[in-house]
């Protein structure tokens, strides 16, 4: 009975995982795929020949190494510029007792039940106002500006487990917070903030909808996400393409993924919202 | 000398933290401003929008009462109750589904020693796949003809259906085909909640069940199952709010086709407001999206009563 339930575990579990590869697989596959707008068929797996014509169309015709640059840049300071100043806002609300203090931090929760994208046309009104569509100061503007609440709430659980004897022992010594949260708060809260920086980074690049509402008309600026999508509609679908870049983008999102491993395991995602 | 300067370094320790709390204001401000700016005033905002109409150019409201609702319940009243519905049905469909092969993957995950690592990667995969690459994977997998795998697979393989079905095109077979990607993607993100609600259960618990001589599927059901209520009641609010994000499933897979019988709340909005520029109406949507998500919230919160 025992080994029985063993062997059906595994078998459950290689099944399933085939399952949750397949499209993977038959991605990577059509990628090398000779040129066409037609699907082989029979379908299959693999081609009969590769060939890296679609890679070079991608990235010769397509340049997409520079829509891949115009990622990493916004994702890149996007995260920077959210996770510091979430991480100040998190601070004063699990280490500085003020006036009001729950209500705030209660407004921003009620904000969480909201999906942001919701707000996007006063948030698109807005950047319009400012004269931001179409620059990537207006999109990181607004990337950071709906990711406060959110990121702040998370990082509050962190920081308030870190003993107030510590704290409490810099003021003491004339310490102000600055110098808290500079020589201990941020060090010790390190791996969440690893955590979150991953989560960020992760949304942000894969973020299609803001990016195609703010950056719509600036050609040159585009993401990755956007520019798969356009490739996708311009033709029947040539699927070769479409994967291959969609590979591209993938690689990297893989790699921080395998290499933080850990982080993922560990939770932190629903952890802090399931004590709640 | 000596001590009295240590008694009053004692003496003002408590007070001192709270003697600095002006601080908190540069603290908490940049964080604010944009929480004000980018989230509190749209939220108000967008009611105001959907009373009135924008003009892009000026980029002026006018106030025009109740005639975006009404335009939304009345001219296109297909439109809007159809894809309202279809958010509904995603949610009554998708939410169990990956409940419950969430948990019997964590389940079978928890009970295996040797690569547990390796199959949380891959069931995790589709959770970090971008919508746009997972929508993209399926609509090649759901192409109509013989040539499309999943039609190649029920036609030709398994004999299942004696045509190839043109899945994106129709109202079920689209339908079914953005439910079976929602199912995909979020069964890896059940898991991982599930893993970890797992690994914190006591072993004791099942020390005593063996005793008593359960067999495994009581053990889950008496056991397992109401201990991991806590989790199954964070996932499943979740995965109802996020039935109602629902949009890039729609775009890449269906594109609403056909005429709107595929279509979401946020891909109506999406094309109202940004490929018709009917702002007002978008903003509409969107209150009626955001009113039903708090009532589903706050009917959850008051039906699943769950002690933490």
């Amino acid at each position: 009975m025992r080994r029985f339930r063993k062997t059906f575990t595994w078998l459950l579990l290689i099944l399933g995982a085939i399952i949750f590869m397949l499209p993977f697989i038959i991605m990577i596959g059509n990628s090398f795929e000779t040129f066409t707008f037609s699907l082989p068929n029979p379908p299959r797996l693999l081609p009969k020949e590769f060939t890296l014509d679609n890679f070079k169309e991608i990235i010769n015709v397509y340049h997409i190494f520079n829509y891949f640059g115009n990622s990493v840049f916004i994702t890149f300071v996007t995260t920077i510029i959210v996770i510091f100043i979430s991480a100040l806002s998190a601070y004063a609300f699990a280490k500085i007792p003020f006036r009001g203090r729950e209500l705030l931090f209660k407004l921003y929760l009620f904000t969480l039940m909201i999906p942001g994208v919701l707000n996007i046309i006063p948030q698109f009104m807005l950047i319009n106002e400012l004269g931001m569509i179409g620059t990537r100061r207006g999109l990181i503007l607004l990337y950071v500006g709906t990711g406060i609440c959110g990121n702040t709430f998370f990082l509050r659980g962190f920081f308030e487990a870190i003993p107030n004897e510590l704290i409490e022992s810099v003021v003491v010594d004339g310490g102000s917070h600055f110098t808290i949260f500079k020589k201990i708060v941020m060090p010790l809260a390190k791996p969440a903030i690893g955590t979150l920086a991953i989560l960020v980074l992760l949304g942000t690049w894969d973020d299609f909808l803001t990016a195609k509402i703010i950056l719509g008309a600036k050609e040159s600026l585009l993401t990755l996400p956007i520019v798969i999508h356009r490739i996708n509609g311009q033709h029947a679908t040539k699927y070769g393409l479409v994967f291959a870049a969609s590979i591209i983008t993938l690689i990297p999102v893989m790699l921080v993924y395998t290499i933080n491993q850990k982080f993922f395991v560990v939770g932190g995602i629903g952890e802090g919202a399931i004590k709640e | 000398m000596k001590t009295n300067l240590v008694k009053k370094r004692t003496h003002t320790k408590s007070n001192k933290i709270y003697n600095k709390s002006w601080q908190a204001i540069i603290f908490i401000l940049p964080g604010l401003i944009l929480a004000i700016a980018f989230i509190f005033y749209p939220m108000i905002k967008n009611i105001q929008i959907s009373f009135s109409d924008y003009d892009i150019m000026s980029g002026k409201l006018t106030f025009t009462g109740l005639n975006n609702y009404k335009e939304l319940f009345n001219e296109s009243q297909q439109r809007f109750f159809t894809a309202y519905r279809n958010n509904i049905l995603y949610a009554v469909v998708v939410t169990p589904i990956t409940l419950f092969l969430g948990l019997i993957i964590a389940v079978a995950i928890n009970s295996i020693k040797k690569f547990s690592v390796t199959f949380k990667v891959i069931y995790y995969l589709p959770v970090i796949t971008s919508w746009i690459i997972a929508g993209l994977m399926f609509k090649y997998l759901f192409n109509p003809g013989i040539q499309g795998p999943i039609n190649y697979l029920l036609v030709n393989i398994l004999h299942i259906i004696p045509q190839p079905i043109n899945w994106l095109k129709t109202e079920w077979g689209g339908n079914i085909s953005i439910w079976i990607l929602g199912i995909w993607k979020n069964i890896g993100y059940a898991m991982l909640l599930y893993l970890a609600a797992l690994q914190g259960i006591n072993k004791s618990y099942y020390e005593v069940a063996d005793i008593e001589g359960a067999t495994g599927l009581q053990k889950l059901k008496k056991v397992t199952i109401p201990l991991i209520k806590p989790t199954s009641f964070f996932l499943t609010i979740q995965l109802l709010i996020g039935s109602f994000n629902v949009f890039l499933q729609v775009l890449v897979l269906t594109g609403g086709d056909p005429r709107g019988k595929t279509s979401v709340l946020q891909y109506l909005l999406y094309t109202r407001t940004f490929k018709l520029y009917k702002f007002g109406e978008g903003a509409a949507i969107g209150i009626l999206t955001a009113v039903s998500i708090l009532i589903v919230t706050l009917i959850l919160n008051k039906k699943m009563k769950v002690d933490y």
